[in-house]
């Protein structure tokens, strides 16, 4: 009976103030062993979790309005991410990255399973207070200013008024916006969006940071700066959370990653062990067309940058043979190193295997 | 905090949208019009003279009556032309709200959805109270120096302007949450409008129709829906006589009102964004 009174309880308010209710009786004592079932159904994992994310058996149906076909955005995914690493979600398009992280954000509903952040249940509204969120193709209202659309944001986030008027024109100068703080955004280029989008992610200090393709539209330059802001987040002990498509970001950033393939976690772990595997990077001076024609065949990949070529070589062989062939035409080597397998090979191999 | 947060921002995009400062505009051109172009000359509590365009009139009537008229004017504006333009406007802040990219953030932060809705609600029911409030206190201050006559029975306007606009708000934001279509939420909204003063006309409709179903159909839906019309009759009946009826079309609007709002609030609650 105290069971089932619980439980209608929970279902009626299923929405943060339960889980306080739940929260205090627990520190009030209550071990009333149908509460104390009630609680762990409700929520299997205690508030000071050593995992930042934690979903389990997480599925999202989508059914069409008129034939009532389903799409299974995403399909039992169980995800941990521990608490201070920066963790790479990846996946072709239509995998079902965006759902995953919108059912992070309670902004979709799953049909199935539990997604934990911090240990809250993510439809608790408290559960939000330690994201920073940066969306993908986010569309900030253009009738703000820079300085005004921080706090907005930050007071949403909680932030006092006090504390407003010290943090913006430093998140500000963060992004190297501080000259633009008190234009309209709708004079904003793409790049200038983005990074007053991560200062509104960043401006209540959070514990956990969930980027959205957070260099999309950003210039190299740009790029870098906003890999050193989350290199610094991560010193500070914050969790990174990054949703992308460019692997070269990620592999640079990440130490863990998924990637997620038809709604399903296709393959997860630790970048370094599974990008391990023999193979040699060449980095050299862009040699003539014939002679890069050449390389390109021997070469498992090539890219050319800013008047050099990098060359990916499977064996020690191939890798001589092609230093050999540079030489003789007088090229510059400028780097030579053993590498495992890039992150690409490792996607390729993963969503073309499923 | 959040609250006033959300209310901010209604006020700002409200700001940022031309109707609203058309609204704005029409009322600060009446307050104008009675401010510099009506001019009232009293002898002994009654209109000496009452002179417009440079056009004189002799008058010898009532003074108070005559207030009363103007009171009766501005509020059968508010709540015609006003009611109207303030719905139109109002209908894009909440499909606005829903767009791809903004929701999605609003929704990250730690506050519920019913909150979320709710500041956005009341931020616009504020920016439309403080309109009605900036001209029927404008011309109700001009009036009072013109004529001497300070009568606070205007400010049932305000009242019951801003009560009409909140139930009618909250059939723009069920629609904008449902269809997030601002032309939806405008024809449908308009469309209670006008239905209303149709509505109104019960006992003539009882006498017409033949058939106790129709009736009693009839009689549904006048319950139902929105008494917009007769509460602009009970506010003009208010201001030009000071009495003030008619309960049961305000509680009525009211459940509707709190209908629409509440189911509002549950299709927002059960949305994927």
């Amino acid at each position: 009976m105290v069971e089932d009174v619980i439980r209608i309880y929970v279902l009626l308010s299923y929405d943060g103030r339960s889980h306080e209710c739940l929260r205090h009786n627990v520190h009030a004592g209550n071990k009333h062993p149908a509460f104390l079932r009630i609680l762990v159904r409700v929520n299997p994992v205690p508030a000071d979790s050593e995992y930042a994310i934690q979903t389990q058996d997480l599925t999202k149906i989508y059914r069409t309005r008129w034939t009532g076909r389903e799409v299974r955005a995403i399909d039992g995914v169980s995800l941990r991410v521990p608490k201070g690493t920066i963790f790479g979600l990846l996946g072709p398009n239509g995998a079902g990255k965006t759902t995953f992280v919108k059912t992070l954000l309670s902004a979709v509903r799953p049909n199935h399973g539990s997604a934990l952040i911090f240990g809250r249940n993510a439809s608790d509204p408290a559960a939000r207070r330690p994201i920073g969120y940066l969306p993908e193709n986010h569309r900030f209202p253009t009738y703000f200013t820079g300085a005004g659309m921080l706090d907005f944001y930050a007071s949403l986030s909680g932030v006092s008024a006090a504390q407003r008027k010290k943090l913006i024109p430093e998140q500000l100068e963060l992004v190297g916006l501080s000259q633009w703080g008190e234009m309209r955004i709708g004079k904003y280029s793409k790049g200038m969006l983005q990074r007053l989008g991560l200062a509104q992610a960043l401006i209540h200090s959070p514990s956990i940071l969930i980027l959205d393709e957070p260099t999309d539209g950003v210039d190299p330059v740009g790029r870098r700066e906003i890999r050193e802001i989350l290199g610094r987040c991560e010193s500070q002990g914050v969790t990174i959370f990054v949703n992308s498509h460019l692997l070269a970001e990620i592999e640079t950033l990440c130490r863990e990653i998924a990637i997620l393939h038809k709604g399903k976690v296709a393959l997860s772990g630790k970048m370094q062990d599974l990008t391990a595997g023999k193979g040699y990077r060449l980095t050299v001076t862009k040699p003539s067309d014939a002679l890069t024609e050449e390389l390109r065949a021997r070469a498992t990949s090539l890219a050319v940058r800013d008047g050099m070529i990098d060359l990916q070589f499977s064996t020690r062989e191939l890798v001589n043979a092609a230093l050999d062939l540079l030489r003789a035409q007088h090229c510059e080597v400028e780097s030579l190193m053993p590498t495992t397998s890039t992150l690409e090979e490792v996607f390729v191999r993963t969503v073309e295997k499923k | 905090m959040v609250t006033l947060a959300l209310i901010r921002d209604t006020f700002r995009e409200a700001l940022a949208r031309k109707i609203f400062w058309v609204l704005f505009g029409l009322s600060t051109l009446m307050i104008l019009f009675f401010l510099f172009l009506l001019r009232i000359d009293i002898v002994e509590g009654a209109t000496a003279t009452v002179s417009l365009f440079g056009q004189h009139s002799r008058g010898n009537e009532n003074v108070d009556r005559m207030v009363r008229g103007v009171y009766g004017g501005i509020a059968t504006f508010l709540y015609s032309f006003g009611m109207f333009l303030a719905v139109f406007a109002s209908a894009g802040l909440v499909p606005s709200v829903l767009e791809p990219g903004r929701i999605e953030l609003l929704l990250s932060k730690p506050l519920s959805r019913t909150h979320l809705l709710l500041g956005r609600y009341l931020g616009n029911v504020l920016v439309v109270t403080l309109n009605t409030v900036y001209l029927v206190l404008g011309v109700w201050i001009i009036l009072g120096v013109k004529t001497g006559i300070w009568s606070p029975v205007f400010f049932v306007a305000i009242a019951t302007t801003t009560f009409i606009f909140a139930v009618l708000l909250a059939v723009v934001v069920l629609v904008g949450v449902t269809l997030e279509s601002a032309a939806a939420a405008t024809m449908i909204t308009v469309a209670l409008m006008i239905i209303s003063p149709i509505l109104a006309q019960t006992n003539l409709m009882m006498r017409l129709l033949s058939s106790e179903w129709s009736r009693n159909l009839w009689r549904t839906l006048y319950y139902v829906f929105p008494k917009v019309y007769e509460l602009g009759k009970i506010t003009l009946d208010a201001i030009q006589s000071g009495t003030f009826g008619g309960f049961t079309a305000i509680w009525t609007s009211a459940l509707f009102g709190i209908a629409m709002l509440g189911r509002a609030l549950w299709v927002f609650q059960r949305r994927d964004f």
